[in-house]
């Protein structure tokens, strides 16, 4: 922990303590009854996605609380579900967490569709969830979710913004594999940059396919005259896109991928690419080896034997967070003090992000606005924005 | 549109070799081949994770073929073994189940998502048409479906082991009767179909999604082309799956119709079905 953020966390323990000392003089710091605090996650672990690496992480930072004592003989019992990508699934692992198990609290949830199936359920019971990683849009439109990464939507926009500030592309095009309802979310956060810049966008495809031959897709976006392409597809059909590109002797493109593409695999596959590759990350740089803000993370993450990935970055900082809001709760820790103290929570400046991690009351959270931008040089990542690169407000 | 249309010959080449492979193992072995498309992607994982280990490219694509091709004979034993006198529908059920376990395993084996870097066999560009650069891969798979078609045509129709291979599909009992080496030949064909299979999946891999799930779902668009040949001619399913690249290539450029370009496979399948049944009675059809 930086001393910054502890700093930060004491100011927020501070705050919360003036709301809770009127109510309950006697107590000092969280109480619970038999020791334990349970806290849950619904993460997609196995089918079509492994997120497993984020409750990994988030449990690795709840171990590592407890066994250094955990606050005052409490310790947190971490349960985590696998939701399988199935809803089904996934209702009934955030049922029997929140009323079986009887968790105050969800954090560390990192699904392709858990938000979508539980948002509805989580307001109904009062319970909230400091995301993980969140990817549909509904876990950015949700007054009981908050996520700590800054999700493909808000992602897309401010890699835009990058292409068309920072690297003086003139047509943006957007080429979108879009998976259930997630075409609206693109499309808003293209409306977005175009509010942002004042600009109009190019060329835009919602239509790519999972699988199948890109091709026409390449062709398409040389023959709009693209100078930057953005693209939503994860790590397989990025590499795809990219060798496409290459063998058709596609020049002049700047392709903007999203945090899905920014993996070492990635990097060592496109080693000998000709194409000009940005990817716009969702924490601090995992593979920046001398960055200061991760210092935190890495000794964590190394301790527990758990690989350097954006994943557990998610993980880390979901677990890290709730953990300075269960310090700073003065008495019983109940889904209710929970719910209260990330209702009052001040925003916190974590490390890993770019701007400080809200929750309160507003009917939608996207406190994650910044990324810094990594360029595919000779195999390796290379960080192009030192500084954050912070979306403007419009 | 004439360069989205040309776009779609690389995939065309891949659908025809991998389709023709299909009717090679239902012609011979009278088994619908699910699990096609995945024995290709085995022995293409095997070739590229010798490769990452140090070994050279012939080695390590020796050891891939030779993969593939191992993977196919022991489904082929397997089928025989437990399932030679059952119906074709529950065949080919085995082979669906057998290509759920292959994606599953294959998934966590391969390292799931993280990409790896396939080695370009035939590197390269060809030449240039309608704005389309067409790679030598494009073309060398093209070719080998073309060299298959002609080769299994010649094969069946014109040898003694093609034509005991023949009676073997059609009248199993029959021909193991009169002294045909049943369980030779069949594991004969399911090797080969490896073999050609890995092959071909080993050229078009460079420009597909290095995953072991998209490889294995190839066998889609080759059913289709497989299916408009009615898993009998050759050459229909040669012209099939060339068609069908350029068909989604032609789809892929127009954007109305763009969105629907993964269903043109469903939707060949569907029309051929409803063709081929276009003179049956209701009674007859069920």
């Amino acid at each position: 922990m930086t001393k910054t953020f502890f700093g930060i966390s004491v100011a927020a323990f501070m705050a919360t303590l003036g709301i809770f000392t009127a109510g309950n003089a006697s107590a000092a710091g969280p109480t619970c009854t038999d020791g334990k605090i349970v806290v849950g996650a619904v993460a997609t672990e196995t089918g079509p996605a492994d997120f497993s690496e984020v409750t990994k992480a988030a449990k690795a930072t709840f171990d590592k609380f407890n066994a250094d004592g955990g606050i005052n003989g409490c310790t947190i019992d971490f349960q985590t579900a696998d939701d399988k990508a199935d809803p089904a699934v996934a209702a009934q692992a955030a049922r029997d967490i929140v009323e079986n198990k009887g968790a105050v609290v969800m954090t560390g949830s990192a699904s392709l569709l858990e938000c979508a199936v539980n948002a509805g359920y989580y307001d109904k019971q009062g319970i909230l969830s400091v995301h993980g990683l969140g990817v549909d849009p509904v876990c950015f439109n949700s007054p009981s979710i908050s996520p700590v990464n800054v999700g493909p939507y808000t992602l897309t926009t401010a890699v835009l913004q990058y292409a068309s500030s920072k690297l003086g592309a003139k047509k943006l095009c957007g080429i979108f594999w879009i998976v259930g309802g997630t075409d609206e979310a693109y499309k808003g956060a293209i409306a977005r940059w175009e509010k942002i810049s004042g600009q109009t966008f190019g060329m835009v495809d919602l239509t790519l396919p999972f699988q199948g031959d890109y091709t026409p897709y390449v062709l398409k976006a040389r023959d709009e005259g693209c100078d930057a392409v953005v693209m939503n597809t994860v790590e397989p059909q990025i590499v795809q896109m990219v060798k496409t590109a290459d063998s058709q002797n596609i020049t002049g493109i700047k392709w903007m991928f999203l945090a899905p593409g920014y993996t070492v695999q990635v990097a060592k596959t496109l080693a000998d690419t000709k194409q000009e590759i940005h990817v716009g990350t969702e924490w601090e740089p995992y593979t920046d080896a001398g960055s200061k803000a991760n210092e935190g993370w890495n000794a964590a993450m190394t301790a527990a034997g758990l690989p350097l990935t954006a994943f557990t970055q998610g993980g880390y900082e979901s677990a890290d967070i709730l953990i300075n809001v269960i310090k700073s709760i003065d008495g019983p820790v109940t889904r209710e003090t929970v719910t209260n103290a990330l209702h009052n929570l001040q925003p916190v400046n974590h490390p890993l992000v770019g701007t400080p991690y809200t929750f309160g009351k507003a009917a939608s959270h996207a406190s994650s606005q910044g990324t810094k931008m990594v360029k595919l040089v000779n195999g390796a990542w290379q960080v192009e924005t030192p500084d954050w690169f912070i979306l403007p407000t419009e | 549109m004439l360069t989205s249309i040309i776009a779609g010959l690389a995939a065309g080449g891949a659908y025809a070799l991998l389709a023709v492979c299909l009717v090679f193992t239902y012609r011979l072995v009278a088994v619908v081949n699910f699990t096609g498309a995945a024995i290709g992607a085995t022995g293409t994982f095997a070739m590229v994770m010798v490769n990452e280990l140090g070994y050279g490219l012939p080695i390590a694509v020796l050891f891939g073929l030779l993969s593939g091709m191992a993977t196919a004979i022991i489904f082929g034993a397997l089928i025989m073994r437990w399932f030679s006198g059952a119906a074709a529908q529950t065949k080919a059920a085995v082979t669906v189940a057998l290509l759920v376990g292959m994606i599953a395993l294959g998934l966590r084996l391969t390292g799931g998502q993280h990409p790896r870097a396939f080695p370009d066999l035939v590197p390269g560009a060809a030449f240039e048409v309608a704005g389309v650069i067409i790679t030598k891969a494009a073309l060398v798979s093209i070719a080998l479906a073309l060299a298959f078609t002609i080769g299994a045509t010649l094969f069946l129709n014109k040898t003694r082991i093609g034509l005991q291979l023949r009676a073997l599909s059609e009248r199993p009992m029959t021909a193991e009767l009169t002294g045909i080496p049943a369980r030779r030949l069949s594991i004969g064909v399911w090797a080969v179909a490896g073999l050609a299979t890995t092959l071909a999946m080993m050229i078009i891999a460079p420009q597909r999604a290095p995953n072991f799930l998209t490889f294995s779902m190839l066998v889609v668009p080759a059913f289709a082309a497989a299916l408009i040949g009615s898993f009998r001619s050759f050459g229909l399913a040669f012209i099939g799956g060339i068609a069908l690249g350029l068909l989604e290539g032609f789809a892929a450029g127009l954007s109305s119709l763009a969105q629907y370009r993964s269903a043109v496979p469903f939707l060949i399948i569907l029309a051929v079905l409803l063709w081929s049944q276009r003179k049956a009675r209701w009674d007859e059809a069920r």
